[in-house]
């Protein structure tokens, strides 16, 4: 059927007339969600889904939120700053959700961080820049030990437990690279340890091989790495073996991802890396990490345990509070104490930051081995 | 009675501009002040802004740029890094930003010196690489991937924009007025240039357009116009990083401009709301709709050929009316011709080679003032690369062309039609984007000339040169929808609206049938009679033998014969040279 | 001196990947005188095939490797079909669009119908590389700088050697008079976008081991290929392959050399160079026009 100008002109014009259409609200409690669905990291969105969908399941089995059902509404963000602030927006013209949930991407989460002052409800966030629970912002809660605890960890463990004094930190020139590595470059300078090398990299690049013979060059005992993309972790992982450098390598979270793993293989065997999420540093954990692997046959990591434990806690504040008026929430989630959920034992400090440690876990064959976990008291 | 400017279709829309802020001022009143209709209508505002300075560069110029989005950005980091770093107030910061951008720009067109289509496009897609990288690494000064947050809304006497309203009327009004100005500037002098540019850029150089300038102004446009669009963003989302200026953003805004339409600004307003809406209608379809998203692009672009506002004003456009009025006569036409024997134009041993081949070699010739002086010869014996060095389209090789007591051996081609040069070109030359009158208009516009400053003036010579040749009826035609005989008569009329000095005529009668040559040589005739000096390469001898008064022969780049018409087709060589020696006859 | 050589091979290697993507763009630049903005997705698409293949079919590599290349021909003709030839009398800026939404079609569909996962497939070599003296060659770079070669060498037999490379190079110089010679012009163009498919298919199969299979495997490496086609001399096939060899090299050694995260900048800087001092690249010619 050819298709005539003036039927296009009409597809045109009843397209734009088109209402946004919502959901028939059923009665349920609903929490706005944004995740990557398209664009770089778009498994992890995938993840993210398994994660909330487990959470939905726990929580409504338990008789839900104040009786009624517990609802994750999802929108793209595309992986970019724009669409996350286009996502966000979207889910509070809604205008039925009750609290929010945004994303593990720090940029994104500044990206839609005034967008949350104005609109005054809680918002969970998984990012770990340190400045977004200290910008004044009362309404964000992260559900994840933020970057000054990783770096500590790091530094701790390298320095301390494996007694390594000679540091190359290989990080991504992003946001979140870049706060890791002024974070552990200020930990290792607490425990007076200079770097000999820093050395940072562009996201989503083809070869490492210039940064791979510069820390060959440098000669270190051991390295540490903020990376952000598996892909790039893979890569250098695997140019790294192929040019001799085998000294012990502790990561932030993404080198112990089940995709870093499944991409780089035995190049990453025997490397640590600091995991906010792993099985076997609880009891809590080990159930979420069993149930997740029977029903979706991969391993879980954090891209899906952050967004389950902020589910739960944003139910359980609910519930304790008796309401989903936004302050109530607020005052409840800030009164939690010692909850023990997958990723460690909340205890919510005026900023909103619920955890302060880091698992240290260790790449045994392609298994995760759980080695320690290193908690702050600040 | 005078010509009516209106019908000449010259209007400037001022008060119609004055009615569109006030109106959307109130739409920006009753639309929602925030949250995410707020985040759509602001992303269309501000990106439109954008894509109406690619219809400048792209539209009107013809120059292709993927760096838009670069400029966007940067008018953006200079209100968010003004504001936050050094204090600054958000009208000065933004004015930082937009002045960043436009020296960058006019850097860009620097470019454009020896490049075009592909190799400029790879320039720009350069610049806008370098420009990310840098936004991205150097954090001392971008903040760095960090983005930038908590930007101010401006205040201004008093006024404050930071409600959601006030905001967004102020993106409306600046949309519509950058609407309005770009609008403006196509039926424009400088409007008019680019445009010739990107339909030939060739014959907008031999009319009189600083062909480079005109570029180099046309990419500072456009990236003032992206600046101030990217500062209202910033101002807008009060958070932005280097993430949204890539070169992904580049090619939505350069696709926004090509769907809507690049010609007309109200063409990429339509484009800009389509693919800002587009994603967000197809959000339903979740993971599928980016691939729909593409898909619906390429049917776009297939079955709406002139983007969408092409397609809309298919329907609307309006009749050509012949524009009526007397008009003062071409200030030519009240000189009486007598031949002279001053010398306009003498060429002294020209010689042109590529390479090894010798197209002009040594090449000896003199035009007398009020006189047609022919130039002939076979094919390939160097007229055509001859007119093209007179002109300035090709440097010579050795030799020198002297006008008018000038030597402008080596000047550019629109100095040389400044200094009263006029041509035609033997595959015809016209401008195609643009109406009959338009083209003349450019001829008669071009610096230098006795009315260039007046528009008004303009419209009139131009008029009166349409006049001259009997084309007024065809003014308000595309100059594509004439005869082919009528559009060589429009580049007769546009080099004679430049008051020219003498007159080029490549090979005018190709194409013509009898009838039209016949006219031809009549209007040649004409022009002699008013004193006009005329060189014309042809190789029509009926029309050579009424009109010429002296004639020069070339043969393989070298001149075989010079003087009046009845020797010089009699000389032994030029017969030789065109119908070979003759044969031995077998007895 | 051993950083140097190192340097150098990956350099090369890289280099390899940006000609091979290259030289698939040449040859729709001289055939149809498009400029393929999707050309990076078909490096994608092969690479998806040969995980279909490998991964899920369990097929031996070479059996695999030539299934996608078949089945890269033929999306070659269907991508012709769709984007090319409806648009092919209206000039290029509508076809660069068309590519642009290809390409961001391609991109989605693979992402809805294969999941975001990125996926492993394993060298074709077994042996992970040789080392030869302070340098380590992995087997799979090799693989690919050898692919070049040879694939260059068979595309200048084809074109210079063959009657079917004659009527391929008539059919881009004019397509008028080469359809009044008789030549199908509609079968050439259409061979071309499917030897071009191929081409960028293969490029994506020999890369995929290196970068891992992934949807936006080929949007970086297609903006490259493309800066090499310019600096090689743009419609030029030797100047693809030397362009995107020493654009592979410049950017590495730049990177290590002076900055690691400017790297990318590198290689633009080297473009804009070229296009300053010598637009027509290294090997091509002046085009003027004829007034």
């Amino acid at each position: 059927m050819l298709i005539t100008r003036r039927t296009a002109l009409l597809g045109t014009a009843l397209a734009a007339a088109t209402p946004l259409r919502f959901a028939h609200a059923e009665d349920t409690i609903k929490i706005g969600g944004i995740a990557p669905i398209t664009g770089p990291a778009a498994e992890a969105g995938k993840f993210m889904q398994y994660g909330a969908n487990m959470a939905l399941d726990a929580i409504n089995a338990k008789g839900g939120v104040l009786g009624k059902k517990m609802e994750w509404v999802v929108e793209d963000d595309a992986t970019t700053n724009p669409g996350a602030v286009l996502g966000f927006s979207r889910l509070v013209a809604r205008g039925d959700c009750v609290a929010y949930t945004s994303s593990i991407r720090s940029t994104q989460v500044n990206a839609v961080a005034p967008d949350v002052l104005k609109l005054a409800r809680p918002v969970m966030f998984g990012g770990t820049d340190p400045s977004l629970t200290h910008a004044g912002n009362p309404w964000l809660f992260r559900t994840r030990p933020n970057d000054s605890f990783s770096a500590r960890v790091i530094a701790d463990f390298g320095a301390t437990t494996l007694g390594k004094k000679k540091w190359v930190i290989v990080h991504s020139t992003d946001a979140f690279g870049s706060n890791g590595m002024k974070a552990l470059v200020e930990s290792l300078d607490k425990l007076g340890i200079k770097p000999v090398l820093v050395q940072g990299y562009t996201n989503q690049q083809t070869d490492f091989t210039p940064v791979v013979l510069a820390v060959k060059e440098a000669q270190p005992d051991v390295i540490g790495s903020y990376f952000t993309f598996e892909n790039d972790l893979g890569i250098f992982a695997r140019q790294l073996r192929q040019l001799g450098v085998t000294v012990p390598w502790v990561g932030s979270p993404s080198i112990i991802n089940t995709t870093s793993m499944k991409l780089a293989g035995p190049t990453l065997w025997g490397t640590y890396g600091v995991a906010d999420y792993n099985q076997d540093s609880s009891p809590e954990a080990r159930a979420y990490f069993d149930e997740y692997v029977k029903r979706y046959k991969v391993n879980p990591d954090n891209q899906s345990t952050w967004l389950y434990d902020a589910l739960m806690i944003l139910a359980k504040a609910m519930n304790d509070a008796k309401s989903t008026e936004p302050q109530a929430i607020r005052a409840a989630i800030l009164a939690i104490k010692g909850y023990k959920g997958t990723e460690g034992t909340y205890t919510f400090d005026e900023n909103g930051d619920g955890l302060r440690g880091y698992n240290v876990v260790r790449n045994e064959k392609g298994q995760v081995v759980f080695d320690k976990h290193i908690d702050f008291a600040s | 009675m005078s010509v009516n400017l209106a019908s000449a279709r010259v209007w400037r829309g001022t008060p119609q501009a004055i009615v569109a802020c006030a109106a959307v001022i109130g739409l920006a009143l009753i639309a929602p002040g925030e949250g995410y209709y707020l985040n759509i209508l602001m992303q269309a505002a501000t990106y439109a802004i954008a894509v109406s300075g690619l219809v400048i560069v792209l539209g009107y110029c013809g120059q292709i740029s993927i760096a838009q989005a670069a400029f966007f950005g940067i008018g953006a980091y200079g209100v968010a890094i003004g504001t936050a770093d050094f204090g600054l107030g958000f009208f000065p910061a933004m004015l930082c930003g937009v002045g960043a951008a436009g020296l960058l720009g006019l850097i860009l067109g620097l470019g454009s010196l020896r490049l075009g289509g592909h190799y400029l496009a790879m320039v720009t897609i350069s610049f806008q690489q370098i420009m990310t990288l840098f936004a991205t690494n150097w954090i001392s000064f971008t903040h760095g991937p960090d983005g930038i947050r908590n930007i101010p809304r401006p205040t201004l006497w008093g006024l404050s924009f930071q409600n959601g309203h006030a905001f967004l009327a102020l993106c409306f009004v600046s949309l519509v007025l950058v609407t309005w100005m770009v609008w403006r500037l196509k039926t424009g002098r400088l409007g008019r240039a680019m445009q010739a540019v990107r339909d030939n850029e060739l014959a907008a150089g031999t009319c009189g357009i600083n062909v480079f300038a005109t570029k180099v102004i046309a990419f500072g446009m456009s990236a003032v116009v992206g600046g101030v669009g990217g500062a209202l963003f910033a101002g807008g989302f009060q958070y932005i990083s280097p993430d949204q200026f890539t070169f992904a953003e580049s090619i939505v805004l350069l696709t926004m401009a090509l769907l809507g339409g690049a010609q007309s600004p109200f063409g990429s307003l339509v484009g800009t709301m389509l693919l800002v809406m587009l994603p967000e209608w197809l959000r339903f379809l979740k993971q599928v709709y980016l691939a729909v998203y593409g898909a619906a692009v390429i049917l776009i672009m297939v079955f709406l050929p002139d983007g969408l506002w092409g397609l809309m004003l298919d329907r609307v456009i309006r009749r050509a009316k012949p524009i009526v009025g007397t008009v003062a006569p071409l200030p030519l036409l009240s000189e009486h011709g007598v031949e002279s024997d001053e010398i306009v134009l003498k060429v002294e041993g020209l010689a042109k080679h590529f390479g090894g081949v010798k197209a002009l070699d040594g090449v000896d010739l003199a035009v007398r003032r009020g006189s047609v002086h022919a130039l002939i010869g076979p094919n390939g014996s160097g007229k055509s690369t001859f007119i093209n060095v007179v002109t300035g389209l090709y440097k010579p090789t050795s030799g020198r062309v002297i006008f008018m007591g000038q030597d402008l051996t080596q000047a550019a081609p629109y100095v040389r039609n400044r200094a009263g040069l006029a041509r035609t070109y033997q595959n015809i030359r016209v401008f195609r984007g643009m109406t009959v009158l338009e083209n003349v208009m450019v001829g008669a516009e071009r610096p230098g000339n006795d009315i260039a400053e007046n528009p008004a003036a303009v419209v009139e010579r131009a008029l009166a040169a349409l006049d001259f040749v009997g084309l007024r009826g065809d003014a308000h035609k595309q100059v594509g929808t004439l005869s082919y005989g009528h559009q060589r008569y429009v580049e007769i009329a546009r080099g004679l609206a430049a008051s020219p000095q003498t007159l080029l005529l490549d090979e005018p009668a190709a194409g013509l049938n009898m009838t039209e040559k016949h006219e031809l040589g009549e209007l040649l005739r004409r022009l002699k009679g008013h004193g006009m000096t005329i060189l014309i390469i042809d190789h029509d001898m009926n029309l050579v033998e009424q009109v010429a008064d002296h004639i020069t022969v070339l043969n393989f780049g070298r001149r075989i014969a010079d003087g009046l018409p009845n020797e010089v087709l009699a000389h032994p060589d030029v017969i030789a040279a065109y119908l070979g020696e003759p044969r031995n006859e077998a007895a | 001196m051993a950083t140097f050589l190192q340097l150098l091979f990956t350099g090369l290697g890289i280099g390899a990947i940006y000609a091979l993507v290259a030289l698939g763009f040449v040859l729709l630049i001289r055939a149809a005188n498009v400029v393929n903005f999707a050309q990076g997705q078909f490096a994608m698409l092969g690479a998806y095939f040969l995980v279909i293949g490998i991964n899920v079919l369990e097929l031996p590599y070479p059996v695999a490797i030539v299934m996608s290349v078949v089945l890269m021909a033929a999306f070659g003709v269907i991508f012709a079909g769709a984007t090319y030839w409806p648009l092919r009398h209206r000039g290029g800026l509508p076809v660069i669009i068309s590519t642009i939404g290809a390409s961001i079609f391609l991109e989605n569909t693979v992402l809805v119908l294969y999941g975001p996962s990125p996926e492993v497939l394993p060298n074709l070599f077994d042996s992970p590389g040789i080392q030869v003296g302070p340098v380590f060659m992995d087997s799979q770079y090799l693989a690919i700088l050898v692919s070049a070669v040879l694939l260059v060498g068979l595309q200048y037999l084809i074109f210079e050697k063959t009657l079917l490379g004659k009527k391929l190079q008539a059919t881009s110089q004019d397509k008028e008079m080469a359809s009044l010679l008789g030549i199908p012009v509609a079968g050439m163009i259409l061979f071309t976008f499917a030897y071009s498919s191929m081409l960028g298919g293969i490029a994506g199969m020999l890369v995929a081991p290196v970068l891992f299979v992934s949807v936006g495997m080929g949007g970086l490496i297609a903006l490259k290929a493309f800066a090499a086609n310019i600096i090689g001399g743009y419609g030029s096939i030797p100047g693809a392959i030397l362009g995107g060899l020493s654009l592979g090299v410049a950017e590495t050694m730049g990177a290590s050399y002076i900055s690691v995260p400017y790297k990318d900048a590198f290689a633009f800087a080297m473009l804009l160079m070229f296009l300053m001092v010598r637009p027509q690249g290294l090997f091509g010619e002046k085009i003027s026009e004829k007034a």
